[in-house]
């Protein structure tokens, strides 16, 4: 979107809306002819076709689509407010950034085969070297809570995380 | 079986006594091991939760070992079940509470990933609730026939606490047997289905004893009739839905029933230690106390007859299912 | 009262403020730890109760209830982590106002508002408690549905910024609402035969996902701001402002108290009515959402409001409004006591020593919640790039643990970005909640009142209760409808000025 040029930009006065309902435009759509009618379930008698289990998603789909076009609409001809716009953000390095997303994997991904205790630690350590952080005891931490609340978990309140691998 | 090898060893020993603790003592040894998960198919507050934490509790010191309880809710109970059917290293030491769900879910989900029969072995039936048939205190109809016949020409709302509840597939077992004009209001839980029933919204419910037995007794509700085999302790004066016999009524017999499973590898000593456990939990006046306040009677059948009991529930619900369209 | 003593001797043994003590203590606990809720907490400790004293036992159960709701509320404004679905409206202005420096403020007049709601819903249920059951009981499915439609009026208050945009995320909120069974027919929505997804998406995952995650997100990718020192974690809440807020709060204990009082709403839309009511009707409308005081209170008030009203129907009907108040039913009868009509007659002086423990409760969630602030509003002082890993993992055990799931991890991921998204585009979260929460109670209701009438579209206007809701739901529509027109007018009369100038 920062490549789009300069005629463009003065034409449409908030980019990110239009594209932002261009994508829902596109979802609702989706969802509207393909989703309802293939992944929702319909008896084969109806007293009133508000009883259908698509009744809802239908309308619901296609207000999105309403609504999506109103969007793009309103991003054409509506100015943003760009002085205290919160959507934008200053980018970091990349790096940080990477990292995280590696923490988080390794909890979606080792969560059940190595426990608790290991991924926790294993991903606490790891956001601490993406920010980086240089206090060599907040490290302690990062091996310190994720046993404390795992027991605490397991043996406190009841809720059996999984432990270890072995 | 247990009884069994001790009752021949009394027979062959002098000292019966002494070898029959030693027999336990063995046993004790051998299983469990460590400690003992029950795994209960449904999120925490539930009866089934608060049925299985008390079963755990007493369990801890029949067992002398710590039973950790574990929810894992999801789809009916076929989300928990399914994992224990996985087996796993867990699951020489891992019990399930079953229920009607295991049944019902078998029936109405679509591929499940399991055999509810084959992939289990059936340790015992814990506990039995009976389903009552009642109408607002309103409602002009004293009798389950009178009942019947009015609802040969009038549409009656029953109201329920769930597709695949024992409640609903009850109302649904009702409606094929008697062919009454029957639809099906479901609610978020017995909890919120209670409002409609007492203000008269619905015409009738087959809610579960422990809901309504409170507003049985202060009149908001009549109860018609109870869906067990025998008449409720708690209601004698109420009779069977088998007993009165009338319009395909003598085949109506269901009861929340709430019993142990494992995987299919649990292993035979463990089978053992398990019967006797109950055995003796089920005597333990904390346990009786417990059923009576759930208007419950404790479980009649073990092993092999819990197995055929299951295997009757669960082809009676896949009929119940089909006529009533609920199996997708 | 002849039976004054009998009240006093079953009220005064250490036991019950023992018990008091110490639910209210694992209630603000659980509470606030993401994940775990307070009818978790109330669940697991059922147990415990069976061999204690009945007074004791239930006071233990109301004290964990009464603690969670507040609980909930500490970790939503210290790290933007709802600790209880109830609080994740509270954080809509209690995160921005720790952000601000202003930690303790938030905390206080969380706990303030919520201690008062908490009073404020104690009388009600000791009062009013037969009339406000009778209104439970005239509350059927249709005039639950127009309580809905009324609810999701408020999303049109609580769309900031864009109405287009607010509209839309409450769409998506209850879109993926509907997936899971269908309630009526049991078919499948939108599950793509996934077993985890049957018993629709769950909660507690997308809650965290929602606020918590972007959060972490964010700041990882940002450019790192040196971390500026909060000091000790700002001051406490005056009395001017707590005086301020105390129109809003009485409103929001009110409105707590008719929503707890009608089975199966929950606390969660009760906080949201609260808020954006008060938002409404606040000179300082346009902070809120940015750390306005108000918003605070408003949102505890209601959630907190219907902590003692649940109990209204539960004591006076049998009828448990909610998990929570079924597992204190439980309790109940494992005491052999039945709740209802036929406890007020027999057991009298039990109910009244009941509600002795459970005002007096509300005195120690204020000393045990002043506690845990003092604490607690430390969390304020960590820098973020420590704090984050731990509440990530924090948000990560506690999803899990809600159904013992892996699933659940991905599913909070996933709203994680869906956050992140909506926090880029400009989507408010918190319409998107809204429609999350009642799309399948509109659902639903529409269609039980259908079922129950055959078909008959008359149901709808069927007594006073909905023609009243009808009338506040176009009513609040309308209103807002004006109010759009008149705002643009005045925006367009000051572009007009500048321009002029």
């Amino acid at each position: 979107m920062s490549s789009s040029d300069l005629s463009n930009v003065k034409r449409i006065k908030d980019t990110l809306d239009v594209i932002t309902g261009i994508v829902l435009l596109v979802v609702s759509l989706v969802l509207a002819l393909y989703l309802v009618p293939n992944y929702i379930g319909e008896p084969s008698i109806l007293q009133n076709p508000m009883m259908s289990p698509r009744w809802l998603p239908n309308i619901v789909s296609w207000l999105i689509l309403a609504f999506s076009i109103l969007l793009i609409i309103q991003g054409i001809i509506v100015p943003s407010d760009t002085e205290n716009d919160e959507r934008k953000i200053v980018k970091g390095p990349y790096r940080r950034f990477v990292i995280m997303l590696i923490a988080l994997f390794v909890y979606v991904l080792f969560f059940e085969s190595l426990g608790a205790i290991l991924t926790g630690i294993l991903a606490t350590v790891l956001l601490f070297l993406a920010h980086p952080v240089r206090v060599w005891w907040a490290y302690g931490f990062a091996i310190a809570f994720p046993v404390g609340v795992t027991l605490l978990f397991v043996n406190v309140m009841n809720v059996p995380l999984p432990l270890m691998p072995f | 079986m247990k009884k069994f090898v001790s009752a021949t060893c009394i027979a062959a020993c002098s000292s019966a006594l002494l070898l029959a603790a030693s027999v336990s003592t063995v046993n004790a040894a051998d299983w469990p091991t460590g400690d003992v998960r029950l795994v209960v198919p449904y999120a925490p507050g539930g009866t089934t939760d608060v049925l299985s934490r008390r079963v755990a509790d007493l369990l801890k010191d029949a067992l002398d070992t710590n039973v950790i309880v574990e929810n894992r809710p999801g789809a009916g109970s076929t989300v928990g079940t399914g994992r224990l059917a996985r087996g796993g290293r867990d699951a020489d030491h891992t019990l399930l509470m079953a229920s009607p769900g295991h049944t019902i879910g078998a029936a109405i989900y679509p591929d499940l990933a399991y055999d509810p029969v084959e992939d289990f072995v059936f340790i015992q039936n814990i506990i039995d609730i009976p389903n009552v048939m009642v109408v607002p205190a309103s409602s002009p109809y004293q009798t389950v026939v009178e009942f019947i016949e009015a609802a040969q020409d009038k549409n009656m709302a029953f109201s329920h606490s769930g597709v695949g509840s024992s409640i609903h597939m009850s109302g649904e077992l009702f409606k094929t047997l008697t062919g009454s004009q029957m639809t099906a209001v479901p609610f978020a839980g017995s909890g919120a289905a209670l409002p409609a029933l007492l203000g008269g919204d619905v015409d009738v419910s087959f809610e579960n004893m422990p809901t309504v037995y409170s507003h049985i007794k202060s009149g908001d509700l009549r109860a018609l009739a109870v869906t067990s085999a025998e008449r409720s302790p708690y209601l004698p004066e109420v009779p069977t839905l088998s007993e009165i016999g009338e319009h395909n009524l003598d085949q109506f017999v269901t009861t929340a029933w709430f019993g142990l499973i494992a995987h299919n590898s649990f292993p035979e000593e463990g089978y053992e230690a398990m019967q006797t456990a109950l055995d003796e939990v089920m005597e333990r006046q904390e346990f009786l106390d417990f059923a009576e306040q759930l208007g419950a009677q404790p479980g009649q059948v073990e092993g092999e007859e819990f197995k055929q009991f299951v295997i009757d529930d669960l082809a009676r619900w896949e009929e119940v299912a089909q006529q009533a369209g609920i199996s997708q | 009262m002849e039976n004054l003593t009998e009240v006093l001797q079953l009220f005064l043994s250490i036991d019950n403020f023992i018990a008091i003590a110490l639910g209210v203590v694992i209630g603000v606990t659980v509470g606030s730890i993401p994940g775990l809720t307070a009818t978790m907490a109330v669940a697991l400790a059922l147990p415990f109760t069976f061999s204690m004293q009945p007074v004791a036992a239930i006071l233990l159960l109301v004290g964990i209830y009464k603690g969670g709701m507040y609980g909930g509320s500490i970790t939503a404004i210290l790290i933007r982590t709802p600790g209880s679905p109830a609080s994740a409206c509270t954080l809509l202005d209690g995160y921005p106002m720790a952000q601000q420096g202003n930690a303790k403020k938030a905390l206080k007049a969380a706990l303030f508002s919520s201690v008062i709601a908490d009073f404020i819903s104690n009388i009600a249920l000791i009062f009013f408690a037969a009339y406000l059951a009778k209104i439970a009981l005239n509350f059927g499915a249709p005039e639950f549905f127009w309580l809905i439609c009324f609810s999701l009026t408020i999303i049109i208050s609580l769309a900031s910024g864009s109405m287009v945009k607010g509209l839309l995320a409450a769409l998506l909120g209850i879109l993926l609402s509907l997936v899971g069974l269908d309630s009526v027919f049991g078919s499948q929505r939108l599950t793509f035969g996934n077993y985890n997804l049957m018993d629709s998406i769950s909660f507690i995952p997308l809650l965290i996902g929602l606020f918590a995650i972007p959060e972490i997100i964010e700041f990882y990718r940002k450019k790192v701001i040196p971390h500026i020192k909060a000091k000790a974690s700002g001051v406490g809440m005056t009395l001017a402002e707590l005086k301020r807020c105390m129109k809003s709060i009485v409103r929001g204990s009110l409105i707590g108290v008719i929503i707890g009082a009608i089975p199966g709403t929950g606390a969660t839309a009760a906080a949201f009515i609260s808020y954006s009511d008060a938002r409404r009707r606040s000179p300082n409308k346009a902070n809120f959402g940015k750390g306005e005081v108000e918003g605070v209170a408003a949102a505890e008030a209601g959630n907190n409001g219907v902590a003692g009203a649940t109990l209204i129907p539960l004591l006076s009907l049998g009828i448990p409004g909610d998990v929570i108040t079924a597992i204190i039913l439980g309790a109940f009868m494992v005491h052999g006591l039945t709740p209802g009509p036929i406890m007020f007659q027999e057991n009298l002086s039990l109910i009244y020593a009941l509600f002795l423990g459970i005002m007096f409760s509300s005195l120690i969630l204020l000393v045990v919640g002043n506690a845990a602030i003092k604490y607690f509003s430390l969390i304020a002082d960590i820098p973020k790039s420590i704090l984050f890993p731990i509440v990530l993992m924090f948000c990560v055990y506690g999803a899990y643990a809600v159904n013992n799931m892996t699933f659940d991890i991905w599913l909070m991921l996933a709203f994680g970005v869906v956050g992140y998204l909506f926090n880029r585009t400009g989507i408010p979260a918190a319409p998107f909640l809204i429609g999350f929460i009642l799309g399948p109670m509109f659902e639903d209701n529409l269609r039980r009142s259908l079922l129950i009438s055959n078909g008959d579209m008359s149901i709808f206007v069927r007594g006073p209760i909905t023609w009243f809701f009808i009338a506040i739901t176009f009513g609040s529509i309308a209103f807002a409808v004006f109010r759009f027109f008149k705002d643009r007018n005045t925006k367009l009369n000051a572009d007009k000025l500048t321009n002029e100038t």
